[in-house]
């Protein structure tokens, strides 16, 4: 069971609202892809969700029960969360960061069990990360790093899995294993994923269930076939494009066309 | 497997990096090595034949030296060393900044304050013998302050340091006030607390020393987790389920009374807590528990020097620590840097 909805929730920073009035249920064991322009709140939605972000009005609910009202610590035996920009503590090893996920399940007498070990190895060589397991975070490459990164939300051993941009900075190779990745986790381990992305065709291809934002709400959601048309791309990005069918995918494929030239 | 070793006893387990310790092991026979020194340096030089009989023998003439002044003013030295060396290491771990120190908090500059209020305000009346507690008290209200002009629904490590930055300003031109506008008897005495000093360190400070710094690391034991979390940024820690704010306040409060317990006896030589921690990241680069030892025994190792460098250089003089901390400190530690950037 992780069910995660959102009720009439309402937040921002300062005093500026963010998202408003936003309700949100997201399928169960399916990949859910949060799209929208710039500052439309996707973020700020995915925060919200993982309970970073205090709602002014409505909440969040994890199996039916408000997310802050749980202790932080039970939460995140179910979700994990991969934010935008992690921070690694200075000359961490790729293990030990793929042992912090462990923390959730660990206690004062409990720190290094056996089923510790055990997620911790099964998230390296799920990652393939096992043969540099013992190098310093520090000195590993982009698509590396982000591995280890969702490495150590796997070894958290959550149903639910929650990711801010996990893409971006990569190179379209590193994309496509990074996002391989998390839906080889959804298909073989039934995981629920929830993310935001940049990039709306590899959306396309790889969700289930998108949510399109606008200003704070919702504008859309369903599959990708649903949402993913060229009237809804205008309205969701002020832009022009030509929605095809890939021929290889047979997923939305969005042709994009310049603001102003656009036909 | 072969960097993480398990110790497992029935439901209690530790994951163990042994790696680093045999490095470990060597810092605390260099430790070993420093206190044989301190104990055979001085005014009267002893060999280590002496020493040894000097040991035995605590009732002879050099076995009062060793016994009553060089063995408590060198373990004194040590423990403030070490002390300053945890804190610090505490403290660039939780503000996620390899420049803070006990310094960045403000806790030296409101011991110092403190301290030398004592000694224009109070000492005349009540004598030395409340210093320390003034100097702690100091030390750790000066950080409350900090964290309270630093909390905004929480607070966060670059609103500390800044805070900590601005009220240290303060206290110092506070403490510059009193050390001008003092005679001059209460000046000098002040000035030479001031710099860092352990001169006429004896059994009963350092046994106060030990117990309060005992029962600090008794608190620490549950605490060592979350050291190495704290370095962790907001978001990640949040997502593993740590309760960030209480474990930022838990761990600087730790942080804080470790360095006012050091600062109480040893003065302001609060550089340590900057440097020892660098040393013990070059030479232990994994952060955990080897770490921390490593740069607990750097620390003390620092002081001890500097403290033996100022009594034996400049015979009869006997000059305070705090100045050779800072002046064989400081360019070793531009010497790490730069090799560090190369």
């Amino acid at each position: 069971m992780a069910m995660l909805s959102a009720n009439d929730l309402t937040l921002g920073y300062q005093r500026q609202a963010i998202l408003r009035h936003l309700s949100l249920e997201l399928p169960e064991s399916k990949i859910s892809v949060l799209v929208g322009s710039n500052g439309c709140g996707k973020s700020t939605l995915l925060k919200a969700l993982a309970r970073l972000l205090t709602p002014w009005q409505g909440g969040v609910a994890l199996d039916g029960k408000n997310i802050h009202r749980q202790p932080t610590r039970i939460v995140a035996r179910t979700l994990s969360l991969l934010p935008q920009h992690p921070v690694a503590p200075e000359g961490i090893t790729v293990r030990q960061l793929v042992s912090l996920g462990r923390h959730p399940h660990q206690s004062w007498r409990a720190q290094w069990s056996e089923e510790d070990e055990r997620q911790v190895e099964r998230a390296l060589s799920r990652t393939d990360l096992l043969g540099d397991a013992h190098r310093s975070v520090d000195t590993l490459s982009g698509g590396q790093r982000q591995r280890a990164w969702i490495a150590m939300a796997v070894a958290q051993d959550t149903p639910l899995m929650l990711l801010d941009e996990p893409t971006s900075f990569l190179d379209l190779a590193h994309q496509m294993e990074v996002l391989e990745l998390l839906a080889s986790l959804n298909q073989v381990s039934g995981k629920t994923i929830v993310m935001v992305l940049h990039d709306l065709n590899l959306a396309c291809r790889y969700a289930d269930h998108i949510v399109a934002l606008r200003d704070g709400r919702i504008h859309a959601q369903g599959t990708p076939h649903e949402v993913i048309t060229r009237q809804r791309v205008k309205e969701i990005f002020q832009l022009d494009c030509q929605v095809i069918d890939d021929p290889y995918f047979h997923t939305p494929l969005c042709i994009p066309f310049a603001r102003r030239e656009g036909t | 497997m072969a960097e993480i070793q398990a110790l497992r006893l029935g439901r209690f387990s530790r994951a163990i990096v042994w790696r680093p310790w045999w490095r470990v092991v060597m810092a605390w026979g260099v430790v070993g090595v420093a206190l044989a020194g301190c104990l055979s340096l001085g005014k009267i030089a002893l060999t280590p034949p002496e020493l040894l009989a000097a040991l035995s023998a605590p009732l002879s003439d050099t076995g009062l030296i060793v016994w009553q002044l060089r063995l408590p003013r060198t373990l004194l030295a040590a423990l403030v060393g070490g002390a300053l060396a945890l804190s610090g290491w505490l403290l660039q771990q939780v503000m996620r900044n390899p420049l803070a120190s006990p310094d960045t908090l403000g806790v030296t500059s409101g011991a110092s304050a403190a301290a030398v209020a004592y000694f224009s305000l109070l000492a005349a009346d009540l004598g030395h013998a409340w210093l320390p507690l003034a100097a702690a008290g100091g030390a750790l209200m000066a950080v409350g302050i900090v964290y309270w002009l630093a909390w905004q629904q929480g607070v966060t490590p670059l609103r500390l340091v800044l805070m900590g930055i601005g009220l240290s300003a303060l206290l110092t031109a506070a403490t510059t006030f009193l050390l001008v506008s003092s005679p001059f008897s209460t000046t000098l005495s002040a000035y030479v607390w001031l710099t860092g000093s352990v001169y006429g360190g004896n059994w009963s400070e350092v046994a106060r020393l030990s117990i309060g710094l005992a029962l600090a690391l008794v608190a620490m034991a549950p605490l060592v987790r979350y050291a190495l979390l704290a370095a962790v940024d907001d978001a990640l820690a949040v997502g593993i389920g740590v309760r960030v704010q209480r474990m930022r306040g838990a761990l600087t409060l730790l942080a804080a009374v470790i360095a006012g317990l050091a600062v109480a006896w040893g003065g302001a030589i609060a550089f340590v807590g900057l440097i020892a921690p660098h040393l013990a990241r070059r030479l232990v680069p994994v952060p955990g528990a080897a770490q921390i030892v490593m740069a607990i025994a750097a620390g003390a190792i620092v002081v001890m020097l500097a403290d033996l460098v100022g009594r034996t250089l400049f015979l009869p003089l006997d000059l305070p620590a705090g100045i050779f901390v800072a002046a064989i400190g400081a360019p070793f530690f531009l010497m790490l840097l730069i090799r560090q950037v190369r």
